[in-house]
């Protein structure tokens, strides 16, 4: 991808994120007027939350598109994607709205692709994995290892939220999970159409509400037993 | 009639109505070439063990590899009643799985065009 002015399309989907998601916007938009190689809008996609998530985003001075009905993490990110699309935007961000990933991770993020030809770049947090507990750095190890042996793609951090798109994998990249498993589906689905995918390191920060709203363990077992559902059903497609 | 002929010929209308569905399905790029594969070997599997349902009861017979008793009205109804079971399930998750992923796209695109609206 040429390195020359793009249009970036940051999506951050959000489902009762009130308490936080105010800070993390004006953050963020702080943080990424800085880059001014590139231009970047900012998208969250409230996933139906009945608090006040949509009002405390659009608050922020941002794009909200709001779900009618909760559809889960995979299918905000895929309509926050849809809409980078449909707005012919070059580059496409998606990071959590709990504030545990760095903006400048994703101005890093978005100028490693545009200055490569890659079309899926993974924002890992387990390259370097301080301040992350030992709990969550084995489920996370476990998930990749589950992603590996199911749809053999060898990632360090295969559920991070935090991921770079190029304009290649905006136009082709379609899966089908609505839940936290489209992680894995989305990188399965890369491979599968040819997309180039790589990693880079990121930083992540643990507040106690990040702790708080992160993923139980008893859900790191659902998305392995959905990817493992998913996987024998793809076989008779 | 032979009741083993009874049995082809009662479940050989939703084989066929299968197999076509599947190969409409197809050709109007409802399905995958790999899914419409798979789905024509198993309804064509079912039809070679109607088929040889008998002759394959006689030799399991003549072998002592079995000792029941041969077809019974009751194994016909219940056969058939499996084949039609299949043949619903199998149109019924096709369908599922469209509407899914219509009602999945219709729902991006309301809530895109709606807060391009606000």
């Amino acid at each position: 991808m040429r390195d020359s002015k793009k249009r970036v399309c940051v999506v951050i989907p959000a489902y009762k994120e009130a308490a936080v998601i105010y800070d993390v916007l004006t953050r963020t938009k702080k943080a990424l007027a800085k880059d001014k190689k590139h231009s970047y809008e900012i998208v969250v996609v409230n996933d139906g939350s009945t608090d006040n998530t949509s009002s405390e985003a659009a608050r922020a001075g941002v794009t909200v598109i709001d779900h009618i009905l909760n559809s889960g993490a995979g299918g905000a990110t895929a309509t926050g994607l849809s809409y980078a699309q449909q707005y012919g935007f070059d580059v496409a961000a998606t990071m959590d709205a709990d504030g545990q990933h760095k903006p400048e991770d994703v101005i890093t993020g978005v100028h490693t692709l545009c200055g490569s030809d890659v079309d899926l770049l993974i924002g890992s947090r387990l390259i370097d994995s301080q301040g992350m507990s030992r709990v969550k750095v084995l489920g996370n190890k476990g998930l990749s290892v589950v992603t590996y042996l199911l749809f053999g793609i060898n990632s360090t951090d295969s559920q991070s939220g935090l991921r770079i798109y190029s304009k290649n994998a905006l136009a082709q990249l379609e899966w089908k999970s609505r839940g936290y498993e489209f992680c894995s589906e989305m990188l399965w689905r890369a491979k599968k159409i040819g997309l180039k995918i790589d990693e880079f390191p990121i930083e992540a920060i643990y507040t106690d509400y990040s702790k708080g709203k992160g993923q139980s363990n008893w859900n790191a077992l659902n998305i392995v037993r959905t990817l493992m559902a998913r996987r024998i059903s793809e076989i008779f497609r | 009639m032979s009741l083993y002929i009874l049995l082809i010929f009662i479940n050989l209308p939703f084989i066929f109505l299968a197999i076509t569905g599947i190969i409409t399905r197809y050709k109007m790029k409802r399905i995958s070439r790999r899914r419409a594969s798979i789905q024509l070997l198993i309804w064509l599997f079912i039809l070679m063990g109607l088929i040889v349902a008998r002759p394959l009861y006689y030799w399991l017979f003549a072998q002592e590899l079995t000792a029941s008793d041969a077809l019974s009205l009751f194994d016909v109804v219940q056969i058939t009643a499996i084949v039609f079971l299949l043949y619903i399930v199998n149109g019924l998750s096709t369908r599922i799985e469209q509407t899914e992923k219509r009602l999945n796209d219709l729902h991006q695109a309301l809530s895109i065009r709606l807060s391009s609206k606000k």
